[in-house]
Order: C-alpha cells, then structure tokens, then sequence
C-alpha cells in the first residue's frame, strides 16, 4: 500500500518534470540528455500487473473471448433483428380432407307448430314408411300407431308432410282372429271362450287327441284352429279360431257402417265417410282395421334435401324452412315473420327467393359439407362442387378438380387469417373430387395453413434455427448469455461481500468472533449445495413463482451458498496481514477499527478477491446452467444457456436437434474456460513468485 | 494427534448437527406434496380404515411434521439414533435398503474413474512441469482448463450424441442391455460394464483436470527447490531427479487431496448418473429430491455431509502422518 503511494507520488512529480522537460525539449529542438528524467519510468503495481497479464498468452485469449463474448451477449441484441420472444411462423400445405358431398337416403323431421307431438316410435319409422311410399310409387300413406292415425303426404320429391290424427278403433273387417278357449295340457279339458260359435264335439276331440308342441294347427268339422302356448299358464294352450266379418271393438254400428266398410275394404280405399264421420282403414292382410279419425293436422315435414344458404352469416330459421318446404308442393308461396317468400324448383333443387325475387337459399338434394359436418362452406364452393359432381355423374368418371379460393388457416386457433384490412386472406387451390364406392364424394385439397415455424434447422434467416417455441436460437443465446453472465456476476459480488465481511470480522477480531464465524463457515462449506439447489429448484416449482422472482431467489441461494471459501480465504489473508508492521502503525497512529479494516486490510486482499472472482464466476455459470438444465433453475420464457439445451434434452430431440445444444453447451464452455484462464492469469500476473 | 483427531470428530458431530438442521428445515417447508399424496392414496385403498384427514395426520405424525420444525428435527434425530432411518415414499422400501442396492453401483463407477483419473491426470501433470511452457505444457494446460470448464451435462450429452447416437457404441442410458436375462452371468457382468463406460468416462473427463493442474503446480513448486537444484549439481541423471527426488515431494500433498477424496467414492455422481440411468445412490436421491422424499434426501445428505467431513479429516491427519515437518495441534 505505503509502496502503490509512493510510487504514484513519485510518477506525478516525474510527469510533472517531463512535461517541463519536453517544453525545454520543444525549444530546444528535440536534444535528449543521458541525465534526463523522462527516460526513468516507473511502473504503478496496476500496470506491472497488466504488463504481466499481458505476456500470459493464453490469458489474453481469454480476455479477447470474455470480451468478445460480453459485446455477443449485450451489444449483440441492438443489431440482432429478432427479439427472444420472437415468435416465427411460416407457411405451410397440408393435404387435408376439406369436404364430403353425398346425396342424403335419409329424411330428416322438423316440427310444424308445436301443438302435435309426434312419438318417437313414428320418427324413427317414417324413413322405412317413406321409402316404401317410393317404392310403391304411392302419394299417400295411411299408418296407425299409439293410438293415433298418422298421415303421409308427399309434397314433392324428396319432401314429406306427416299429419297427424286422434283415432279410435272401431272395428275390424274381414277375416280375424278370435279366441275360441284355453286347453289345459294336464286335464286335457277343453274351456270353451263365451259367446264363440264353435262345432260340436270340439271338447271330446281334444280330449282324446290332445294338442302337442308349443303350437300348431288343426282343423275340426270344417273349421281351423290355431294354438299357442298361454302366456300366463304354462300348462295351457290358448286355442284361436278365425272369423270372418265385422269385429267390434266398442259398440256395433248397424249394418249399414258395416256394408259400407265392407265395400269400401274390396275397393281398395284407406278412407271413407260415413253418417258425417271420417273413418281410416288400415289394411293388414286378411284384415283391416277401422278407424273413427279426428281431424288431421300437419305435425312434421320430412326432407332429405338439404338446406344451402346463399349467405352463410343470414338468418334462415326453422320456421322459414318448415314453410319453405310445405310451400313447396302448393301455390309455392309462404310468409313467415310477416315477409314473403317464395318457393320454386329447378331441376331437384327447391330455390327460395324473397319477397324482391333475390334467391336466399336452396333445398339440394346434395349434402355439402366439411369433413367434420360443420355447414361453413361459402355458397359459391357448394355450387361448384355439386357442378363438378353431377358432371362426374354424366360422364361417369369417378375424380374431377375445380379450383377455388381457400381461406389460409391459423392451426394454432383454427381462425380463418385476415389480413391487415380485415379481410380472409385467400389462396387459390386446387381441389379433388373422388367418388367412393359407397356414393360418397370426398374434396381434398392442400390448404395453406399459417403455422409456428418449429425447430427450423439453420438457414439464412435463422443461423441456428428456431426452437420448439418458434423462438430464433441465435436470439436467444444472446439473450441467454446476457442472463448467464449476469447471474455469475451477480452472484460472486454477493459471495464478495458476505465473505469479505465476514472473513474480515474473523481475521480482524479473533477469539470467539472467529470461532464462531469459523463454525459458520465449516457448516456451509459441508452443506451439499447441488442437492441444496435441487431441493429449493422443487421447492420453487411448487410454489409457481413468477420466473423474474425466481431468477433473483436463485441468485440469492447461489451466493448464500458460495460464500465460505471466500471468507475463509479474506480471513487467512487478514490474519497474516494483521502481524505486518503498516498494521501496528496504522493502529498506532489512532486510526479508527472500521477505517483500518477498510481502508488498509481489504484493499490488501483486493487481488486474490479479483482471482477468486474471476475463477468463481466460470463456477457459477456452470451451476447455474445445471441447475437450468435439470428445468429447476432460470424458467421458460427467460433464456439461459442451460433453460436452451434443457429444452432439447429429451433422447429425441438430442438426436434431432444437434445445431441447437451443440452451440450453447460450447458457448457455455468457452466462456467458462475464458474466465478461467483469466483468472489463471491474473493470480500469476499478481503473485510472480508462482511463475518462476 | 489422538487428542486432535477426537477434537476434529466432536466439532464434525457439531457441525454436522447443524448442517442436517439447517437441511431437515429446507425439507420441512417442502409443501408436503408426497405426504398428501401418499395420503390420498392409502384412504382410497380399499380396506382403509381411516379418512384422508385421518391418514394425513398419522403421516405428519410419524415423520414428525406436526411439531413444527425444532421438535420435527429431534424426532428425526432420535428415529436416526434408534437405527430407524424410515421408508423411502419413493422407493417404498426402507431407506436402508434402497442404500444397500445403490452404493455400488456408485462406488463402482466412483473407483473406475478414480483409478483412470489418478492413472493420466498424475503422468500428464507431472510430464507438463517438467516442459513448462513448452506444448506440452501449453496443451495439457489448456487441456485441463476444458476438462473444468466442462458441464458435466454437457459432456454427458456430447458423449452420448457421439458414441451412443452416431456411432450407436454403447446404449443410450441404462445400465442394461436389452438382452441381459439371457445372458451368462458372466455375460451379464460384461453388460453391466459396458454401460458403465461413457458415465466414466464423463466423470474421468471431469475430474481430470483439476488434479492434472494440482499435480503441476505442486512439481514446479518442488522443482523449484533447493534441494533439486542441489541434486542436479551433483550430476544426479535428470531422471531420478525427477522420479526420486522430486516426484516423492510432490507426492506429499497428492496423497493429502487423494486421501480427503476418497469418501467421496461413495458420494454418487448425482448429474451422470441421472442422465445416464445408472441406478446408483446420486440417480436415486434426484428422483427423491424431484419428488420431496424426505426420509431418503435426508438421509443421503447426511450421508455425503459425514463423507464430506470425514474426507477433510482424513486429508488433514494424512498431511500429518505424511509429511514430518507437520505437526496437528
């Protein structure tokens, strides 16, 4: 210390000299004297140091990456064009299944009003019902079920009205079946049903020949029987004969109702009027059955065309369906919410046009639709599409194409993109149409989808590539680097100072100061600090802290943890500093305890301090990328070295990745070995004594 | 020195009291996930006879963790005593015997490397002083100074990008090989090496340089000497200068280090053996800590602390026994 400020008092008075010295020189001219002062230099302690430093070769290339690696790290991002958090996207054609088109067999019900429930039992039979009409080439179709007489109309092809009317059955006509009486197996007696005509003698036949199996048919003077197992009693066997004529099942209605049934049955008709009251006759084979009807009411339409709109965002409600489609087979106009509309087919579509004669939407017998059965094709795409279909049909090719603009697709959202006006953004694409063998038409196409440019390998716009979250690698290594680094320095300055203070307390006041300190440093000098920063790593994780707060955590645990060698070292240099005589003449001159551990002990220690710092931080920034790499270090979306090869650590992404782990783990290790060897190279630069 | 070594235990024991505090504290405040877990999972068994909030408390209980961190570390302390070091919740086996299958494994690994670390960093040191400044010694330098500033994950990584990826050498972790069961134990033992290689190697790797530049330092220092240049002036050959002379001088605080290290043998190598799925007790405790296993992280880090505190000891009683200028107090 006393030597540092003689020396600098020595080199300002030789400054001062030169100076006038070189004013004497410039006067006259240049003469240099052998006594002269200037050409006695005397080198400060600071500059001896660098000029040793300097001459370590290896030290100096350390020094030239540290600095190099520092402009990477902080300067580099000012001219990097992309951030950290740089998402990048890029385009991309994926062959997907846009569309299906098919022509639909089956009918779909919508609901007319909702004052006639319709059972279930009749929804689910009106396809069978409906394609029997077809087949028969039949306008209408009488069905009793639950209860009620059910009436089917078709309106046009492909569209059915169902109406539908309370009944009552009143009788059945023609040949019917009718219990004759219960034959008990056991017994073999015969129990004749009451008020049945039955042949004589019927009771001694079964008797004597009984009846075998679970049923059968036998027949006795002149008239068939027919058996079957009862359904309550096992034993027994309910015996059936046939009738011909009318069955009532209330009260009888006169011969006249009956007569006319019987006519109406041999005519073939399924309705018939009499004494003011509509009847429905079912037909059932050998028998019909009659029905007293209500009045009928249209309680569903059935369709198997489907609705296109022109404009997917219009509102075309049930109610305007419905109407639609009822109209479609009349005058073909409808109003619905007070407006009009009209209804007209062409070809086998229906077109509905409003009251100013614009179509809005049309009935098609094709079914267009995405792959996933949503209706979000546009009306022009439908309509080509079908175009190109039945131009497959005539031709009776089984592949087509047409080309029509797709909307590019985000496939992060699945949202259409827009561009800046807010518009879709389009691209013109060719589609295919393929026929299957079951009649259904698939349309595939190479949609253009806008997605998250992933582990793109190296190219010009990305040295090194993107990572998994579409980050640029390169921008991130030197965000990366500037967190690396700052977490090293961050953490020996805190090291620093803990042990500076109090490995300098220890050496300064001894005795129980120092054993105290000295158990202290003992005690973290055992502790096992990586399992230490796995268990806080952990800790941290479950407490989801907020990965800036983390970062500074980290940071405090590191330097809380690192501090014993360095005031184990401050302490030992102290202790023998303490004995030297500028000590006892510093405390002999009275100056205070704080001053001279401050002013005189530390600045003393100041070289190994710089050493110890410099060796440390290599130290630090690989505990620190470790630690990352185990994923309980720094989080994502902040980069260090380490978070960057964690990120592809897994044994695929090792394997695939190799242009992004490679680069982060050399960078991390040239910057370590730079620290190192200036570390090396000052400690030698400082104590020549170890470099002989 | 008896006095002296029974002083260094006492203070061991003392600082070790502490250092497993300050440990079972961190450990404390782990928010208790496994405990709930474990909880969970013995009230859903279905002979459980007791609720969720039953089997928590019986847990905490029993790991001493409903008497808040003091009285917690006393229970653990006394279980310790008692030679009850309780069941690992991760390996749900008693931490004694999860302890028994892993060490050596680990000490394996741990002496192989040692041997090969002691084998070339010791030759490479002393061949670089001998040279100083010369390319051997600028490379072996520089060599070295790598070898440090390698992390250990890196390397790991390098390796088995190169040997196990590209050049499919050796299997990518594990410590067996797909068709162990059918081999001859003998056979068996060849596998089991054989996956052992690349985590030795990164452990060699690793090491190497520290003891290389130590070994180094240490020759110069006693090249230096008086005493050689003495011997060198009596026309000793330059080769027993070095192999009689200097090496044995150099020896003493080899011998010290070497000494101080070799309790770490059991220590385990807590990143290689992770990411080389060796199953030795460092590939363990991670797997423990990840989880918050107390019984088992506490124990292994008692472990490593005695072997941390044994090693200084051992180090500073080999210096005196050594070297007879030096006298313990």
């Amino acid at each position: 210390m006393s030597e540092m400020k003689k020396n600098n008092y020595l080199n300002d008075a030789l400054k001062k000299r030169a100076e006038e010295k070189e004013n004497e020189a410039a006067e006259s001219a240049g003469e240099v004297k052998l006594d002269d002062l200037s050409r006695v230099k005397v080198l400060s302690p600071a500059r001896k140091v660098f000029k040793r430093f300097m001459r370590n070769r290896l030290a100096v290339f350390g020094a030239y990456v540290l600095i190099a690696m520092f402009l990477f790290a902080f300067a580099g991002p000012l001219f990097y064009p992309y951030g950290q958090k740089q998402v990048f996207n890029k385009y991309d054609t994926q062959n997907i299944n846009y569309a299906q088109a098919k022509k639909l067999a089956s009918y779909t019900g919508y609901p007319v009003g909702d004052e006639v429930d319709v059972p279930s039992s009749v929804n689910n039979m009106m396809n069978s019902y409906i394609k029997s009409m077809i087949e028969a080439g039949e306008e209408t179709k009488d069905v009793v079920a639950e209860g009620a007489a059910y009436s089917i109309k078709r309106i046009e092809d492909g569209v059915y009205s169902l109406s539908a009317a309370e009944s009552e059955e009143i009788c059945t006509a023609g040949v019917s079946e009718i219990k004759a009486g219960v034959f008990s197996r056991g017994s073999k007696s015969f129990e004749a049903a009451e008020g049945v005509e039955l042949p004589e003698g019927l009771d001694a036949y079964l008797a004597e020949n009984g009846l075998s199996g679970q049923s059968g048919e036998f027949e006795f003077g002149g008239v068939k029987f027919n058996y079957s197992r009862s359904a309550n009693e096992k034993t027994k066997l309910d015996v059936f004969t046939h009738y011909e004529g009318v069955v009532y099942a209330g009260s009888s209605l006169g011969e006249e109702f009956e007569k006319a049934v019987l006519t109406a049955i041999e005519k073939g008709e399924s309705a018939l009027s009499f004494d003011g009251t509509d009847y429905l006759i079912a037909n059932d084979g050998d028998s019909s059955r009659v029905f007293s009807t209500g009045e009928f009411k249209t309680a569903k339409v059935f369709t198997s065309l489907v609705l296109d709109k022109h404009d997917q965002e219009s509102d075309f409600t049930d109610e305007m369906r419905v109407g639609a489609l009822l109209a479609a087979g009349g005058e073909g106009v409808f109003s619905v919410g007070g407006k009009d509309y009209s209804v007209e087919k062409v070809d086998e579509y229906l077109i509905v046009k409003d009251s100013d004669g614009k179509e809005i939407a049309e009935f098609s017998p094709l079914s267009i639709r995405r792959q996933s059965g949503q209706d979000t094709i546009e009306y022009d795409l439908k309509r080509s599409i079908a175009s190109a279909i039945e131009e497959m049909d005539e031709k009776g090719v089984k592949t087509a194409t047409i080309v029509h603009d797709i909307p590019l697709q985000d496939s992060e959202t699945g949202q259409q993109m827009l561009d800046e006006e807010g518009n879709v953004i389009v691209n013109s694409t060719e589609m295919l149409i393929t026929r299957t063998d079951t009649g259904v038409y698939n349309v595939t196409c190479d949609q253009v989808l806008y997605l998250i440019d992933r582990y793109a390998p190296p190219s010009a716009t990305h040295i090194l590539g993107t990572d998994g979250d579409g980050f640029d690698v390169f921008a991130r290594i030197m965000y990366g680097g500037r967190i690396s680094l700052l977490v090293g320095f961050v953490v020996i300055f805190l090291e620093i100072i803990i042990g500076v203070i109090l490995g300098g307390l220890a050496g300064f006041y001894g005795k129980w100061v120092d054993m105290i300190i000295m158990r202290l440093v003992d005690i973290f000098y055992c502790i096992p600090s990586m399992p230490i920063l796995i268990i806080f790593g952990v800790l941290m994780d479950y407490q989801r802290l907020n990965p800036y707060l983390r970062l500074f955590v980290m940071m405090a645990i590191l330097g809380l943890l690192g501090w014993a060698g360095v005031a184990r070292m401050v302490r030992g240099q102290i202790l023998s500093l303490r004995e030297q005589e500028f000590m006892t003449a510093a405390e002999a001159t009275g100056i205070k305890t704080s001053t001279r551990i401050f002013k005189h002990l530390i600045p003393n220690v100041m070289p190994q301090l710089i050493v110890i710092a410099t060796m440390g931080i290599g130290g630090v920034i690989i505990t620190e990328s470790t630690l990352s790499f185990l994923g309980l270090g720094v989080k994502h979306p902040l980069a260090t070295w380490g978070t960057m090869i964690n990120s592809v650590s897994s044994q695929q992404a090792v394997k695939m990745y190799p242009y992004i782990w490679i680069p982060v783990g050399l960078l991390i290790c040239i910057t370590v070995v730079a620290f190192n060897f200036v570390g090396d190279g000052l400690r030698d630069a400082y104590d020549p004594r170890s470099k002989k | 020195m008896l006095k002296y070594t029974i002083k260094r235990l006492l203070y061991s024991v003392l600082i070790l009291f502490f250092v497993m505090f300050i440990i079972y504290v961190l450990m404390y405040n782990m928010p208790a996930g496994y405990i709930e877990t474990k909880a969970m999972e013995l009230a859903n068994k279905q002979n459980s006879t007791r609720s969720f909030d039953e089997w928590l408390k019986f847990l905490n209980a029993q790991y001493g963790m409903d008497k808040g961190p003091f009285i917690g570390y006393f229970t653990w302390l006394g279980n310790v005593f008692r030679g009850n070091l309780g069941d690992s919740w991760k390996w749900t086996q008693p931490v004694t015997e999860v302890f028994k299958d892993a060490i050596w494994y680990s000490f394996a690994l741990g002496l192989v490397s040692f041997i090969f670390e002691i084998i070339i960093a010791i030759p490479l040191g002393i061949k670089a002083a001998k040279n100083q400044y010369g390319v051997v010694d600028y490379s072996a330098s520089a060599f070295a100074m790598i070898c440090i500033s390698m992390p250990t994950f890196f390397l790991a990584t390098l390796l088995k990008y190169i040997f196990a990826v590209k050049l499919k050498w050796f299997d990518i972790s594990g410590m067996q090989g797909k068709f162990y069961d059918q081999l001859s134990p003998f056979m068996q033992f060849l596998d089991v090496a054989k996956h052992f290689i690349l985590p030795s190697v990164t452990l060699i790797i690793i090491s190497i340089g520290g003891l290389m530049r130590y070994t180094r330092t240490n020759m110069l220092e006693v090249l230096n000497a008086d005493y050689i240049r003495t011997a060198r002036a009596k026309g000793v050959p330059e080769k027993k200068v070095i192999s009689h002379h200097a090496f044995r001088n150099t020896l003493i605080p080899l011998i010290t280090t070497l000494g101080g290290s070799l309790p770490g043998l059991f220590s385990g190598a807590l990143i290689t053996e992770t990411l080389f799925a060796i199953r030795g007790i460092g590939f363990r405790s991670y797997e423990s800590m990840v989880v918050g296993d107390i019984p088992f992280t506490m124990f292994y880090l008692a472990f490593i602390s005695i072997l941390t505190l044994l090693g200084n000891l051992i180090a500073d009683l080999l210096y005196a026994a050594v070297d007879p200028r030096v006298r313990l107090s």
